[in-house]
């Protein structure tokens, strides 16, 4: 019973990250209706920026977070503008093998520079504060996981509001609306796409930042975080963002769970099959309006 | 003998709202019916009951003695009830005559049994000339034209038509009438035709059935549904409203 | 006229391209280095999976990013029973596909209630299940795979039947019965693409209620269409274990089985039968040609090839997502010959 409720504590606090890791997806795939395959390679740039902002500064991830989310922000803006703006209107495959391409681009371009091995960042502050442990009624919470869902919460609480509280979501939803209304009100559509392609990288690059104190760094992180983010928005109801933290939770407890009981082999095979069944149950996601 | 197609106390609901309620008609072998209504009276709603792509909450729908009230759309096709859309959904990627002869497929496994029998169409319907056209590539009076020869090739016995004139020049709408006369002598189909301009569907139908709200509100010969004190008013309002 | 023309052209061109594949090994063989036949066997391997997955993803317009799950069903059914009963390779491949054809039809008609990047994603789902099986499931040795124990047959008609080719002609031999697979999946897919299955796959990717408005059961035939696609990649994953020698769940299972065929696919022309064939042509040969020129040099085994497939398939994305097979190649031959196509043309002289 402890272990099951050991397994749940834990799933939620990465469900936490994994909400951060999705919710940009939610706004490009979700909101904007647009597909990105290369979603997870932003994690990894956002993984590696942290990484080698640390080796090369000495700048402790939670603080390299804005200027990898700032670079990222730009990286976003610019594949939209170069490149998805150009397949934005035609068939809906092209959107696809696009960003299959940047997918290979940006993952072994990583390899150019950094070849595959695995780097770990050590004497960040979460990873100093490895080992420090609060227990609650037999349950023990790892503090800089803790930390990191705390950070990450913040983070999705901000852009929650950003979306559903401001002109500016306003304007952004409209657009994923109504392309020709919005544009009658003064809304300019591309401009818009931009936007939410540099927060969708943004986010999920600072969600890469975070992770990099917990998880290895390396070109091919990538497409797990992609295919999981999937799942999440899917789940969580296409393009709401409250869905969103949901789904990803319970993502982060199935996993958890899933690894008490069955090999580690099949931590995701759950997380895919609750997609497949409730895609065909409820299409909606189990958190959609609709 | 029955009539051909039979609606009884159809009801379909979208949550709160009802788009059409009640509605009972029938339809003979070889009959014409006009079913006109102001925008969003529930005319497309009940083409896609009576073809398969929503079920109705409640009522009957049989067709040629067969109930087709929870059928899928390929077997309301089957029984010969084919249909032509509002927003055109020709094959965009495929000639003219690909597209019909997708249709005459259903009676014809054999393709060139089928393309043959997609010819004889696209000549009946004068699309001959532009056979090898992709169908994305053509205007829409074609695209409608075409919608109509690859039904056509189905070989139903009931055609419905969606607002099969909406959107055309007046020159290419004297054509579309044509045609649906043509159909209509030649092959002996009986035919349902969508219109939301009264002045279209008047002249071409032997009988003509008024929706407004989803329910029907009349029911009769042309020239008495134009006399007809709610219809007027249901058109009346719709003006009024600002169409 | 110019239609006839047209394929007389198509028909010399299909010539000069079997002479081609068939004397294409030849040479090399007479020199005694076969590396060159090992990088022809990919080439073809990855063509004729690009064939088979232009039925789901080019005519029935359904994106499948999982079709290695049954390159790896074929691979292991034919292992397991040439392993445990001794079944000959050729009928066990006829089982791998009936097997994969059978999964597949099971697994996928539930999944196209979803459309579009849903059905997609949930393509991805089935693989993201499939590979905790490999790698645990005892019955095929899980992560620890199936080798394939050499029969040792005599002779040219002896290796063919065993589908066991050994010493200076192994890398001939296989080369050899991929080519005839591919010929023979190109025979049997130009036959679908012009019967029922073919005009009723475009229909349903080109508008999946007007196909339903005609009689098409879309659900039925997008099951057909991936069906196809499975006992393709069934048939290729037979022939990898046998070259291979082994099957494990990390090589049968990986995504490359199902990137490098799309790929090949949307370069030659999506769509189009012989589009994979040509984009797997162009494709395949860089990674191999990379990993010779650059050594043991210092971009070595750095992904420089696979950043090369990641621009060439932006590149077709944005500026021609039709492929290369859909330029206006017959245009062009003509200018090239002198001779103007049409009026419009001479202008721009």
């Amino acid at each position: 019973m402890t272990l099951l409720l050991q397994a749940i504590v834990n799933g939620l606090e990465m469900g936490f990250l994994y909400a951060l890791v999705a919710v940009g997806l939610t706004i490009i795939w979700g909101l904007m209706e647009m597909i990105n395959f290369a979603h997870g390679e932003f994690l990894m740039l956002g993984m590696f920026g942290a990484w080698w902002a640390s080796v090369a500064f000495g700048l402790d991830p939670l603080l390299s977070i804005v200027p990898v989310g700032l670079a990222m922000y730009a990286l976003g803006v610019l594949v939209y503008r170069q490149l998805m703006r150009r397949v934005q209107r035609g068939d809906p495959f092209t959107q696809i093998f696009a960003t299959v391409g940047l997918l290979f681009l940006l993952q072994n371009s990583a390899v150019a520079v950094f070849t595959s091995d695995y780097r770990y960042l050590s004497d960040t502050l979460l990873t100093r504060l490895s080992g420090a442990n609060v227990n609650l009624l037999g349950i023990t919470i790892g503090v800089p996981l803790l930390i990191g869902a705390l950070l990450a919460l913040v983070l999705f609480l901000a852009l929650y509001l950003l979306i559903d509280r401001t002109e500016f979501g306003l304007a952004l939803r409209a657009t994923a609306e109504d392309r020709e209304a919005a544009m009658l009100v003064g809304i300019r559509p591309q401009k818009m796409f931009a936007v939410a392609w540099g927060l969708g990288a943004a986010l999920v690059a600072v969600a890469g930042a975070i992770l990099a104190n917990f998880f290895a760094v390396f070109p091919q992180v990538g497409f797990p975080f992609t295919v999981l983010a999937y799942a999440i928005v899917a789940l969580g109801g296409f393009g709401s963002i409250l869905g969103t933290l949901l789904a990803a939770l319970l993502v982060g407890v199935v996993q958890s769970v899933t690894t008490v009981y069955l090999p580690p082999a099949f931590k995701d095979a759950f997380v895919f099959a609750s997609y497949i069944v409730i895609g065909l149950c409820r299409p909606q996601g189990l958190f959609g309006r609709f | 003998m029955p009539p051909l197609l039979e609606l009884s106390a159809v009801t379909k609901r979208f949550g709160g709202l009802v788009a059409n309620k009640d509605v009972s008609l029938a339809i003979g072998a070889g009959e014409i019916v006009g079913l006109i209504g102001p925008n969003g009276a529930g005319k497309t709603t009940l083409f896609n009951c009576l073809t398969g792509y929503l079920h109705p909450d409640a009522g009957r729908i049989v067709f040629a003695g067969a109930d087709v009230t929870h059928a899928r759309p390929e077997r309301v096709c089957g029984l010969g009830i084919a249909r032509t859309w509002q927003l055109v959904r020709t094959f965009g990627r495929m000639t003219v005559l690909e597209n019909v002869v997708c249709g005459a497929l259903k009676r014809h496994s054999r393709v060139g049994a089928a393309r043959q029998r997609a010819w004889h169409l696209l000549e009946f319907t004068g699309l001959a000339p532009k056979a090898d056209v992709l169908a994305a590539n053509l205007t829409l009076a074609d695209k409608k034209r075409l919608e109509i020869a690859r039904a056509l090739a189905t070989e139903p016995r009931l055609l419905l038509l969606d607002e099969a004139m909406s959107g055309l020049t007046p020159a290419e709408m004297a054509a579309a009438v044509e045609l649906v006369r043509r159909i209509h002598a030649e092959l002996g189909l009986a035919l349902c035709v969508v219109e939301h301009v009264m002045e279209v569907v008047m002249p071409l139908s032997q009988r003509v059935v008024v929706l407004d709200y989803g329910e029907v509100i009349a029911e009769g010969p042309p020239a008495e549904i134009a006399r007809n004190e709610q219809v007027i008013k249901a058109y009346l309002g719709e003006h009024y409203r600002g169409r | 006229m110019d239609g006839s023309s047209g394929r007389r052209r198509a028909r010399l061109a299909l010539a000069a391209g079997v002479l081609l594949g068939l004397a294409y090994p030849i040479p090399l063989q007479w020199s005694g280095y076969t590396y060159f036949h090992t990088v022809g066997f990919l080439v073809l391997i990855n063509a004729m999976l690009g064939v088979g997955w232009n039925v789901i993803g080019g005519w029935a317009g359904q994106f499948d990013f999982g079709p290695q799950v049954f390159f790896a069903i074929g691979a292991y059914t034919a292992a397991i029973l040439f392993v445990h009963v001794g079944l000959s390779p050729w009928l066990g491949m006829l089982a791998g596909v009936l097997a994969a054809m059978g999964i597949c039809a099971l697994v996928t008609y539930p999944l196209t209630r979803l459309r579009g990047h849903y059905f997609a994603i949930s393509t991805v789902a089935i693989w993201m299940i499939a590979q905790p099986i490999g790698a645990t499931w005892e019955f095929i040795n899980g992560s620890r795979g199936l080798f394939i124990p050499m029969q040792g047959a005599q002779g040219v008609l002896g290796a063919t039947a065993s589908l066991q080719f050994a010493g200076r002609t192994k890398a001939l031999g296989y080369y050899y019965v991929a080519f005839g697979l591919l010929g023979l999946t190109l025979w049997l897919l130009r036959l679908v693409e012009h019967s029922k299955l073919g005009f009723y796959f475009r229909a349903i990717r080109d508008d999946q209620e007007g196909a339903e408005g005609i009689g098409i059961d879309s659900r039925l035939y997008k099951v057909i269409a991936r069906s196809i696609t499975a006992a393709v990649f069934a048939a290729g994953g037979v022939l990898y274990g046998f070259w291979a020698l082994a099957v494990f769940p990390e090589q049968v299972l990986d995504l490359n089985w199902s990137t490098l065929p799309i790929m090949a696919t949307v370069v030659g022309g999506i769509g189009r039968l012989w589009g994979p064939v040509l984009g797997a042509v162009i494709l395949i040969p860089i990674s191999q040609i990379m990993s010779t020129t650059l050594g043991t040099g210092p971009l070595a085994g750095r992904g420089i090839d696979l950043i090369v497939y990641g621009v060439i398939i932006v590149l077709i994305a944005a500026l021609r997502p039709t492929g290369i097979l859909s330029l206006p190649w017959s245009r062009w031959a003509r200018r090239l010959a002198g001779r103007p196509a049409s009026g419009r043309l001479v202008g721009h002289g």
